[in-house]
């Protein structure tokens, strides 16, 4: 391949649209070409923002997942052998030795547990699952049903603190689907509350899990009210909104 | 409910959430071993990280898997974070895209599917619901920007960035010859970036 050849591949190596050995070669053509880097770095954060369209909620279980994975997980130092990174390094071969003797004794009561018992509490996980599964399937469809009627109305507003919380009303089907995606969830012990905003009164309209940033909630009977009023109080909502909110969409 | 929420009231108001970093700074944060700079960078970045994974993987449960890979990567790695090769968002995002096209292309992917059918069922409301939305309001400036390019122009870099296809498979898909494809990746990449006004500190 001709540098020029290589050079255009340019776009198709941002895209990640090359195969291993172009991707080699284009590596290979911008470690000796300055200005190549610097079409290389726009186009990459260009191919970046198309990100941006690509917003989509994850399961909430993910974040602890994620949380739960990097406390096991050793972090690179940097490429120049700085020190930030080598002091957490330096701190793990004490702790690792000081878990090991609780870990061995996980690991026994694990072997131990391999039997009829440990198999009756999957079988029971199944089953609460699949329980779990058709509760959500019947929410789903009520929620697609109100999400594809033709009366539908979408409105959205800011979170305080960042983020966006959309509302999706059908005055058919008397309900609406709220979005809640706030940047910052709330602490542990609280939580987002919903409230059904008429004239001066807010009337309850559901609470959503305890340090829940985002959410999908169905609140029937929404349409009609003047507005959405979104409020932080403690885990398990309260009988009278706290405020100012941290959001508020109006309806009309 | 309870009456509790009136006497708690100030303390409510303390406990409004800070406004959300720069994801840079964080990511220095983080390469210094900070866990609380993590889970805020996580919340910065994670539905758009999930998002795209999920959109090029059409596959919930995989995505899920890829997207868990993806930012423990971003944990493991922040140190290597080179602010002079680009933004940290670019850093994290050219992570994910690279593992999502990675496990389009491995032949694993089908296998795991079909296994992982069961599971995805139950995270369908959130996903769905957030594609439905954001599919609606149609308010994105990325989306507004491609509109702008030609129709080979977009066609090549949407499927290429958000189906995963190398640009043979996109040459095949559009029947058009590779050169073409390729500067046509160039070129859309090129007018995207004007539209959308990026710019890389020098």
């Amino acid at each position: 391949m001709t540098s020029d050849d290589v050079h255009s591949l340019v776009g198709a190596y941002v895209l990640d649209a090359v195969d291993d050995d172009e991707r080699a070669s284009f590596e290979q053509h911008v470690a000796g070409c300055a200005s190549c880097r610097a079409e290389l770095a726009e186009l990459r954060e260009t191919a970046g923002r198309m990100a941006d369209s690509t917003w989509s909620i994850p399961p909430p279980r993910l974040r602890a997942e994620v949380m739960g994975a990097i406390r096991r997980t050793r972090q690179l130092p940097p490429a120049d052998g700085g020190r930030p990174a080598s002091e957490v390094v330096s701190l793990r071969p004490a702790a690792r030795l000081r878990r090991w003797p609780v870990a061995a004794a996980a690991a026994l009561i694990l072997s131990a547990g391999t039997g009829a018992g440990v198999w009756a509490v999957q079988e029971h996980r199944l089953e609460e699952q699949s329980r779990i599964a058709a509760a959500a399937a019947q929410r789903e469809a009520r929620v697609q049903a109100i999400l594809s009627a033709s009366d539908v109305v979408m409105k959205s507003g800011a979170v305080r603190g960042g983020g966006t919380v959309t509302v999706a009303s059908s005055a058919s089907h008397s309900a609406a689907v709220v979005l809640m995606g706030a940047v910052t969830p709330p602490a542990k012990d609280r939580a987002f509350q919903l409230w059904a905003v008429h004239d001066t009164t807010m009337t309850d309209a559901g609470v959503l899990a305890a340090g829940a940033g985002s959410a999908v909630q169905i609140v029937e009977g929404l349409p009609g009210s003047d507005a959405l009023g979104v409020t932080l109080e403690p885990a398990g909502g309260s009988a009278e909104p706290s405020l100012p909110p941290v959001a508020e969409i109006s309806l009309t | 409910m309870t009456e509790h929420g009136a006497a708690r009231r100030p303390d409510h108001l303390s406990a409004v959430p800070a406004p959300p970093a720069d994801v840079g700074d964080l990511l220095r944060a983080v390469a210094r071993g900070d866990e609380q700079a993590f889970t805020r960078l996580y919340d910065l970045v994670a539905p758009r990280v999930y998002g795209l994974i999920r959109r090029v993987l059409r596959d919930p449960a995989q995505a899920e898997e890829v997207a868990q890979e993806v930012l423990v990567e971003v944990w493991r790695t922040a140190a290597r974070f080179d602010a002079a090769k680009g933004s940290a968002t670019s850093w994290v995002f050219t992570i994910a895209h690279r593992r999502a096209v990675d496990r389009v292309r491995s032949e694993q992917a089908s296998a795991d599917r079909t296994m992982k059918a069961g599971a995805a069922a139950m995270d369908t409301p959130y996903d769905e619901v957030a594609d439905e939305v954001s599919g609606r309001l149609e308010r994105q400036q990325v989306r507004h920007c491609l509109d702008d390019l030609t129709e080979l122009q977009r066609e090549a870099v949407t499927l290429a960035y958000y189906k995963g296809h190398s640009y043979r498979e996109v040459a095949d898909l559009l029947g058009a010859p590779l050169p073409t494809v390729k500067t046509r990746m160039r070129d859309g990449l090129i007018r995207l970036r004007d539209c959308l006004g990026v710019e890389v500190p020098a």
